[in-house]
């Protein structure tokens, strides 16, 4: 950070200075953090070794039977409905807020604060509880049913979507606005013909990059009950299964890269 | 935050008619899997004792509130107690510290890691290095990356308290290793996007492949870097109290002892503090970003 050219720093001293103080501030929480540590006692545990060795030895005696291939299979299949079902939801949550909460589609700055502020405030709000701190409450509440975990992926993600549809209802070019303006169409008209057009591709790509990240988060709603991968994978290890949990590791990561390839592939055909 | 996804990929022109029937394809693919989901989703809940739109679910959501504000309970509310906000502090300060750790790791990780995973630097117009050697070295360093990032941080957690005692540094290892994946990806992307002249320039003067990277690369990615470094931040706060919940220490640890013991209004407590930790997360990160800038 600190090798900035010569021309840059005659340029701007000031800035030299403050990223010099960030490297300071990075460096000095790192080392805190470490101090906070219990140095006296060990970090492992007494066999920690040998589990890890046993665990790396299982990846190539790997569970390929049929019973535990067809559930990883509708383990899978559970994680994945969980996470299009939430983000589904998501959107029902992200675009109105999001259109609302970017205060465009109004002229009137007082309505633009208070509407806008507040959509903005129960947004930062619903995103700020991880999905898994909601499912847990929901499950406490209402029981163990799978509209736990969709609502549970629903509430924080509808929060991320809404933020960044909100701010790329905001970015779009303002030229194109004007002259819709110039023509009498009132800020309503100005949203669906001007603004939705212009930001829907981003709003695609960001939705479908969202997707990726649903399904690792459908994979431990398993921890409070609710099926999916993560639930195959915690049974497994209570069993000291290590073989099996290799399965169903792999399992999961293969459909993320399949979740990921995908997404990336629309997201550069959308960015063009 | 939408700085992240910015992969600027040029495409000939020629690929123009397959390009939007993969579109097509791709939303039919997911409006497909929607309905399917929601099938399943509602299936799997009409077996359920009762189904979620009752009025049962309703009456136990309300009861759960009430519980959870203490109305009805005997004995005072945690959150009105002194000594309890006290103790349940020091939980916060131990998940603080496991998110700065954890940013740390991961930082740590993708840094020595990044230049490797970039393309451009390892086998394309700028690579000082062209053998089959660093090719390999490539897609090795990518598979990493892949690998951390696929598995969830709370899976990391399960895995990892096998081999670590319980405390602060099974979590932080766990994030870490999560978030160093994540981070390692998002900044080989950076390299990817640089603006490759000033990299070019260095090379005809005959700089050497580690010249090129403290003096080509690094001053141009490192302030993207930062940026990212905080946006992961403010996400490791968020996810700080769930690998909590394996014993990794920290307010998750006690949030889930409370749950089982039906220590309702010490949930609240706790969910007090975690908005807190969020919230000045959040505040700290802009203003060291733009510090950054």
């Amino acid at each position: 950070m600190t090798s900035t050219t010569s021309r840059d720093s005659a340029q701007k001293p000031r800035l030299l200075e403050s990223r010099r103080v960030l490297t300071l501030i990075l460096l000095t929480a790192f080392v805190w953090s470490l101090l906070n540590l219990d140095w006296t006692t060990g970090f492992i545990h007494s066999g920690g070794i040998d589990a890890m060795g046993e665990f790396a030895k299982a990846l190539f005696t790997l569970d390929l039977s049929g019973d535990t291939l067809t559930s990883a299979i509708s383990a899978s299949w559970t994680t994945v409905a969980y996470a299009v079902a939430g983000l589904t939801l998501a959107l029902l949550i992200g675009i109105p807020l999001g259109a609302i909460g970017s205060g465009v589609l109004t002229r009137s700055p007082w309505l633009r604060v208070t509407s806008g502020g507040g959509t903005r405030f129960s947004l930062a709000f619903f995103r700020s509880i991880h999905e898994l701190v909601w499912a847990w409450l929901f499950v406490a509440a209402i029981g163990l049913s799978p509209m736990a975990a969709v609502l549970a992926l629903a509430i924080p993600y509808g929060g991320i979507l809404g933020r960044i549809y909100a701010e790329l209802l905001q970015d779009v070019p303002d030229a194109p606005l004007r002259s819709l303006r110039s023509t009498g169409a009132s800020e309503w008209r100005v949203f669906w013909y001007g603004r939705l057009p212009m930001a829907l591709p981003d709003m695609l790509s960001y939705t479908f990059y969202r997707l990726e990240c649903g399904i690792r988060s459908a994979a431990i709603m398993s921890f409070v009950g609710l099926g999916g991968l993560g639930h195959e994978i915690r049974i497994s290890l209570d069993d000291l299964a290590y073989h099996q949990v290799w399965t169903y590791l792999l399992f999961l990561i293969g459909l993320v890269v399949i979740v990921d390839v995908w997404s990336t592939m629309v997201r550069r055909r959308l960015s063009e | 935050m939408t700085t992240f996804d910015r992969t600027q990929h040029t495409q000939a022109p020629a690929m123009r008619w397959p390009r939007i029937t993969f579109i097509r394809f791709s939303l039919l693919a997911m409006l497909a899997l929607i309905v399917a989901s929601w099938i399943f989703v509602l299936n799997a809940d009409g077996a359920q004792n009762h189904s979620f739109l009752s009025a049962e679910t309703f009456n136990r959501f309300k009861d759960f509130l009430a519980d959870l504000l203490g109305v009805g309970a005997s004995g005072t509310p945690a959150y009105a107690q002194w000594s309890e906000w006290r103790s349940t502090g020091h939980l916060a300060y131990d998940t603080l510290v496991m998110s700065v750790m954890a940013i740390g790791f991961a930082a740590i990780f993708a840094l020595v890691f990044f230049m490797f995973g970039a393309r451009n630097m390892m086998m394309g117009d700028i690579a000082p290095y062209g053998s089959w050697f660093w090719r390999g070295v490539f897609f090795f360093v990518r598979g990493i990356f892949v690998v951390t990032r696929a598995i969830p941080e709370l899976i990391w957690a399960m895995l990892i308290i096998f081999v670590l005692s319980p405390g602060l540094l099974p979590g932080a290892v766990a994030l870490g290793l999560h978030n160093a994946g994540i981070l390692g990806k998002l900044s080989s992307e950076i390299v990817e996007g640089l603006d490759q002249r000033p990299i070019q320039a260095l090379r005809s003067t005959g700089a050497g492949r580690f010249q090129v990277m403290v003096y080509g690369v690094l001053p141009q990615a490192l302030p993207r870097f930062v940026t990212y470094l905080f946006y992961r931040w403010e996400v490791i706060i968020r996810t700080a109290i769930v690998v909590g919940f394996v014993s990794a220490g920290g307010l998750g640890t006690e949030f889930r002892l409370s749950m089982s013991y039906f220590h309702f209004t010490t949930i609240t407590l706790l969910l007090v503090w975690y908005l807190i930790l969020v919230l000045g997360v959040d505040i700290t990160a802009s203003y060291l970003r733009r510090l950054a800038r």
